[in-house]
């Protein structure tokens, strides 16, 4: 067990340090804050730090209010989030100049009323449309285990912050991959839930048909614990279910057992640096998978995916692009530009489409429990880089880290996305996909994972 | 996609007219570059058919 006070610590450890009274709340969050002010001329995670409010909240935990599973744990959260008093940046420069949060979002709240406690904002893409971690009115987020390479993006702030130590616990959002490329990159357990599972009220919207909130943190325990934690109907966000809250944590160690698991092939076989493709390999031969199964249309689900993100989020910001072009960050304005120029049949067929793909993975779940696939198609590039060689081939940075998670979340399946690393590589990550709703068997088997250490994530 | 291919140029300057959306002339030739990437990344969803009873999903439910 890590000394609650380092930066190795997990949530679980310091709530287990704080309910059992082994320290005291204020001298954690105290610890969290000099950390974060030790790493942020290198990484850059924070955009706002909320600490007078941090030591408020520990005082009263210390004092024997907001006793929860969370007690005393630090977090932060994705700058999209409503922080209450502050303006929802949502990585802009643009949102910074509009108002102040009235309260704090729905999930803040859920991690706060179980004794959890919130030290800031964090950096982002702009709108999120992003996968690198790049901006350029904060400064890029930069990865824990080289500064020089990206975090991934667009929840580029929440992977350094819990890959540098500085909180074990973030909250980002996931619309085409964004908590899936940061954990990949940075080397962190990442869980993007089933659509409409957890609340998105009180946060800046990207694109409503796939937009996703959930954490990040360097163990499966800590996921499993504040997704329980957020779980719950939420009549503030439309798209919110009204299911019955289901606790994972209790069966985390469950094992494997029963479980049918399958590598994804074809699209998601190919497009890649072997080294996505050692990843998977490695967990699937820890889980004794030697299935294949392919995920029909699987380019087609990208591309519709694409097509829906471009106009939406075009559609969204379009009155900001009239007014306040310059403001944009260069790397998304002109890309929501186009967007805003693409046609309307395409977003028809494209949500037409949606559901047939929806239909040919759900048949495919009667065969297997878990599909593995990769994460992100190479580890983290260079700061800066814009091409990238994958397979042979240059490709666009931007437009290409996201195209094994854009099939994925465009049908709202629940996805752990977990680390692996090889002695003297970057890390990079591997999907766990369930079925809609089973985010359990996901943590299940991420959790056996770590058991046997095929996938550990440690702080830089 | 015919083989003729699309003037993206005239298709960005024409369309953006229509919405009422000023690109400034420094914006232009990387909106156009943005649209020739979407262009291209949407070709599988346009190979595609679909039946005419495939309806959208009005509510997502996944």
């Amino acid at each position: 067990m890590s000394d609650p006070l380092s930066k190795a610590a997990t949530a679980t450890e310091i709530a287990r340090a704080v309910s059992t009274g082994k320290v005291k709340v204020s001298a954690v969050i105290d610890a969290a804050l000099a950390r974060i002010e030790a790493a942020e001329p290198t990484v850059n995670a924070f955009t706002d730090i909320v600490a007078g409010r941090a030591r408020k909240r520990a005082a009263e935990i210390d004092a024997g209010k907001h006793i929860g599973p969370l007690s005393g744990v630090p977090f932060a959260v994705k700058n999209l989030f409503d922080i209450e008093g502050l303006p929802t940046r949502a990585g802009s420069k643009i949102n910074a100049d509009g108002p102040r949060a009235a309260r704090d979002g729905a999930l803040i709240r859920k991690l706060e009323a179980a004794g959890a406690i919130l030290l800031g904002g964090l950096n982002m893409g702009e709108y999120a449309y992003d996968f690198t971690g790049e901006n350029i009115h904060y400064g890029p987020s930069r990865n824990p285990h080289d500064p020089g390479c990206m975090t991934g993006g667009s929840s580029g702030g929440s992977g350094a912050a819990v890959a540098a130590g500085e909180v074990p616990l973030a909250l980002g959002s996931d619309t085409n991959g964004s908590i899936r490329v940061p954990s990949s990159l940075c080397g962190l357990f990442g869980l993007k839930p089933t659509y409409g599972r957890l609340s998105r009220a009180g946060s800046f919207p990207f694109v409503d048909a796939f937009d996703h909130l959930g954490p990040l943190a360097r163990s499966t325990k800590d996921l499993a614990l504040s997704f329980d934690a957020m779980q719950g109907w939420d009549p503030d966000d439309p798209v919110c279910t009204d299911r019955i809250a289901e606790p994972t944590l209790a069966g985390l160690d469950e094992g494997i057992g029963g479980l049918r698991i399958a590598v994804a092939g074809d699209y998601f076989a190919k497009g890649g640096e072997p080294e996505c493709f050692d990843a998977v390999a490695t967990v699937a031969k820890a889980l004794g998978a030697t299935k294949t199964v392919v995920l029909p249309q699987a380019a087609a689900a990208r591309a519709a995916a694409y097509v829906i993100t471009a106009m939406e989020g075009a559609q969204l910001h379009l009155p900001r692009l009239k007014s306040r072009p310059q403001d944009f960050d260069p790397d998304t304005r002109e890309r929501f530009m186009a967007g805003a120029l693409l046609p309307g049949v395409w977003y028809v067929k494209a949500q037409r489409f949606r559901r047939q793909f929806r239909a040919k993975v759900l048949k495919l779940f009667d065969e297997v429990d878990i599909v593995l696939a990769p994460a992100t198609p190479r580890s983290a590039p260079k700061l800066g880089q814009t091409m990238m060689m994958v397979d042979g081939v240059e490709l666009p940075v931007r437009a290409n880290l996201g195209i094994y998670t854009q099939p994925i979340s465009f049908i709202g399946l629940p996805v752990v996305a977990v680390p692996t690393r090889k002695p003297g590589a970057m890390p990079i990550g591997v999907q766990v996909i369930a079925r809609p709703y089973n985010e359990a068997a996901a943590l299940r088997v991420s959790a056996y994972l770590e058991k046997a250490g095929v996938c550990v994530s440690t702080p830089a | 996609m015919t083989d003729k291919k699309p003037d993206l140029a005239s298709w960005v300057d024409e369309a953006a007219q229509a919405i009422g959306l000023p690109i400034a002339p420094e914006y232009r030739a990387n909106v156009i570059v943005n649209l020739e990437r979407a262009l291209a990344i949407v070709q599988p969803l346009l190979a595609v058919e679909l039946d005419d009873g495939l309806t959208p999903v009005p509510v997502f439910r996944p």
